[in-house]
């Protein structure tokens, strides 16, 4: 039974070590390290001329960048969702998923910060924040929680990836001599003992419980941003719970279209089932619905009043210039995604990969039309401005900027991937043990899931 | 019966639509563009002088300001050396320019001017100049106060054979500064030079708030007249009512003040939670250290 159970290991192991790029990685490696340079580049020449290289001016002051800030932030909250809340409540087949939606939450958070210092046009003021910071502005609160939650985050990506460190640097063979110093630097010192597995996975739950309320925090504080001002389409106390309904769907999203992107590529049918579509579909499906009822709450109410300096904003989205983006948004970020998972043969892979699609895409337009349109639509009305102030559309450096900024998160989750098993090795084999045993009828095996896994360690020294 | 009642409607209709098609293409027509330019002066305490040009292109009964046109202002003649200034105007049509100290000389020879703006050929356009005519002015206010009674007096006098002499029939404000504009001092809107050239005013109004010290700025401002131009003239005297900012105002720990003054509950729950959070992850970050050393423990 022993070397069976070896034998199994071994072969989970070799499925999920971390591999080279074949031909189509090489060439989105390279798609996104272009797309990222073209992006620097155009960040030189607004650091070389100023902010007026973008089409911001005294009304948008906010474009694109925080669109894509609160994108970003939006998409980090899934870290929370799926590791922390799954692992609290014992969702087992969220397992394979977990280190998926760390790394997206990580990249995220990462270049969210980058975007606002993007956005500050002088990057060297960001120092002034916290020589000059008041603690009663909510930007301040969210250099804050930005900090603490890529910190927290960093260390649930972390702890659960010592396990696999320990595989990774025994099979070293498999990886060039640079990943070995890396692997070796990171975790070395892990020998599997059950005394480092009680701190591990001690120091999980902590981050679990402690991950929650900061995630729920970040998204908050983002929404105060707007919501704390008494502009059109801001002045909205449901903006906080209306923020987090949308990142916990736009999350969601992210891990679908990851979890569909790295199954085809790695071939890890076997690990990522049609049964973690048809979970995740559902789920995505409930969010979906929970996000369409905050839209409803936010748009409804307003319109149903209709309050003289509403009604430019709100006309504007439902039936003016940012109608089609706006009508876009509800129906591809949730109505059709609503529609597609509802049905069991939605919820296959493909379906769900091009629904996920649908949610992130719209996700994004869906954070410019919540930036924009109100900055264009100020209390007092426009006058003695030019032509231009009264409209906004990014330029090519804003553009390349974003999109530099997106691949950019694609190419740390790429890399991380490469380098990293994607999916849990440790833990996944600790499951595949446990089942088997609890099919054996073995009693013991269930419920002494730390022994258990020390256990299989040592059969890997 | 019915068929031929609808015939009969279309066809009295689509002629008429016809006919209303035509006419309103055919105004569509007759509606040509023309260029607006106006051209004011204004003297500002008799020390301060500018001409403000506007241009604007008429269409119809719609006048739109003209962005980014050239000017070049002239004084009496449209020579070198008496231009004033070459001008852009802004998105709102207009321009500013002063009178340069090397006009001085010509300035001073006449009472009376011409300022002449010229809008240079271009391959769409051809070369249009505008002219205004001024007369030199001034305005002199002063205060009085008699039983109480306080009374602005203002002097308007032109400038004839290098002397200055009373012009009567000037018409003005008078009145306090604010931020709106000139709040009458008086009960008219309006006053008129007597043929001594001098308007008085008494105060009616002696309970206007004005700074810490109490002062308010008078003023007399003739607007737009044939002859002379913009006048303005002001003077500040103590007259109005002191008003002192709330002491302690900035010293209040409020959501607005500066971080110096933050609200004490603010700054409990926040660094409370910052604290706490922080408090956990350098606990985690320690943990890390005791795997370290677990793992230095156990032999290779």
């Amino acid at each position: 039974m022993e070397n069976f159970q070896s034998i199994k290991s071994e072969q989970i192991t070799r499925d999920l070590l971390p591999s080279g790029f074949g031909l189509r990685g090489k060439i989105w490696t390279a798609l996104l390290i272009l797309l990222c340079i073209v992006g620097a580049f155009a960040y030189y020449r607004q650091l070389r001329h100023g902010l007026g290289v973008t089409h911001m001016g005294d009304y948008v002051s906010w474009g694109i960048y925080i669109s894509n800030f609160v994108f970003f932030v939006a998409i980090s909250l899934v870290g929370s969702l799926i590791t922390a809340i799954f692992r609290l409540a014992d969702v087992k087949w969220a397992t394979p998923l977990t280190r998926i939606a760390e790394i997206i939450a990580v990249s995220a958070i990462v270049f969210a910060s980058l975007i606002i210092i993007v956005d500050m046009g002088r990057p060297e003021r960001m120092l002034n924040l916290f020589i000059h910071g008041r603690i009663q502005s909510p930007i301040m609160w969210d250099v804050i929680v930005i900090s603490t939650y890529f910190c927290i985050s960093l260390l649930l990506l972390y702890f659960p990836l010592l396990p696999d460190l320990k595989i990774l640097i025994r099979f070293k063979e498999k990886s060039s001599k640079w990943l070995n110093k890396l692997y070796r630097f990171q975790g070395s010192f892990w020998k599997g003992t059950a005394q480092q597995f009680k701190i591990s996975e001690r120091a999980i739950l902590i981050l679990c419980i402690t991950i929650i309320p900061v995630a729920f925090c970040i998204h908050t504080v983002t929404s105060w941003l707007f919501a704390t001002t008494y502009r059109p389409g801001w002045d909205s106390t449901n903006f906080g719970a209306y923020f987090i309904s949308g990142a916990f769907l736009v999350g969601a999203g992210g891990v679908v279209v990851a979890m569909y992107v790295f199954r085809r590529y790695y071939r890890l049918e076997k690990y990522i089932t049609e049964m973690h579509f048809e979970k995740m579909g559902k789920i995505v499906v409930m969010l979906a619905l929970l996000y369409l009822y905050f839209n409803v709450n936010e748009y409804l109410v307003p319109a149903f009043k209709m309050k003289k300096p509403e009604e430019a904003h709100l006309t504007e989205l439902f039936t003016g210039a940012f109608a089609p983006m706006f009508w876009f948004a509800i129906f591809a970020g949730m109505i059709i995604p609503i529609v597609i998972l509802l049905f069991k043969k939605g919820r296959k892979p493909l379906t769900m990969f091009i629904a996920g699609v649908m949610i992130v895409v719209g996700a994004w337009f869906k954070r410019y039309l919540i930036v924009t349109p109100t900055l264009l639509h100020p209390f007092l009305p426009m006058q003695d401005v030019p032509q231009s102030y009264h409209h906004y559309f990014p330029s090519w450096e804003e553009w390349a900027i974003a999109i530099g900024s997106l691949s950019g998160a694609l190419l740390v989750i790429t890399f991380f991937a490469r380098i990293y098993p994607i999916i849990p090795i440790q833990e996944t084999i600790t499951e595949q043990l446990e089942k088997e045993h609890e099919m054996a009828g073995l009693e013991t095996a269930a419920g002494n899931g730390n022994a258990l896994s020390g256990g299989v360690i040592s059969q890997h020294k | 019966m019915k068929k031929i009642k609808i015939q009969i409607v279309i066809g009295l209709l689509v002629p008429c639509l016809l006919a209303g098609g035509v006419l309103a293409a055919q105004d569509q027509d007759s509606v040509v563009s023309k260029e607006v330019v106006k051209l004011r002066y204004f003297n500002e305490n008799n020390g301060m002088q500018y001409l403000l040009l506007e241009s604007a292109v008429k269409t119809g009964k719609k006048l739109r300001p003209q962005v980014n046109k050239v000017y070049q202002l002239y004084l009496d003649s449209n020579k070198a050396e008496n231009l004033v200034t070459k001008v852009y105007t802004g998105g709102d049509g207009k321009a500013k320019a002063f009178i340069p100290p090397a006009l001085k000389t010509i300035w001073e020879a006449s009472p009376k001017h011409n300022f002449i703006a010229v809008a240079e050929a271009t391959s769409k356009e051809e070369e249009t100049s505008y002219e205004f005519e001024m007369a030199r002015a001034r305005l002199t206010l002063d205060t009085s106060t008699a039983e109480g009674v306080k009374n602005i007096s203002v002097l308007a006098e032109q400038l004839v054979d290098g002397e200055w002499v009373a012009a009567p029939d000037v018409e003005m404000k008078v009145g306090i500064q604010r931020l709106g504009g000139i709040l009458s001092a008086g009960e008219e809107e309006t006053y008129t030079t007597d043929s001594s050239g001098t308007v008085t005013v008494e105060v009616k109004r002696d309970s206007l708030p004005g700074d810490q010290k109490g002062n308010v700025v008078l003023a007399a401002r003739v607007d737009d007249n044939d002859l002379y131009g913009n006048l303005l003239a002001t003077k500040t005297v103590p007259w109005g009512v002191v008003v002192q900012p709330e002491s302690g105002f900035f010293d209040q720990r409020t959501l607005w003040s500066t971080r110096f003054r933050t609200p004490l509950w603010l700054l409990i729950m926040a660094y409370g939670i910052v604290i706490a959070v922080w408090g956990t992850i350098i606990y985690l970050a320690m943990q890390i250290v005791k795997i370290k050393k677990l793992g230095k423990e156990v032999p290779a």
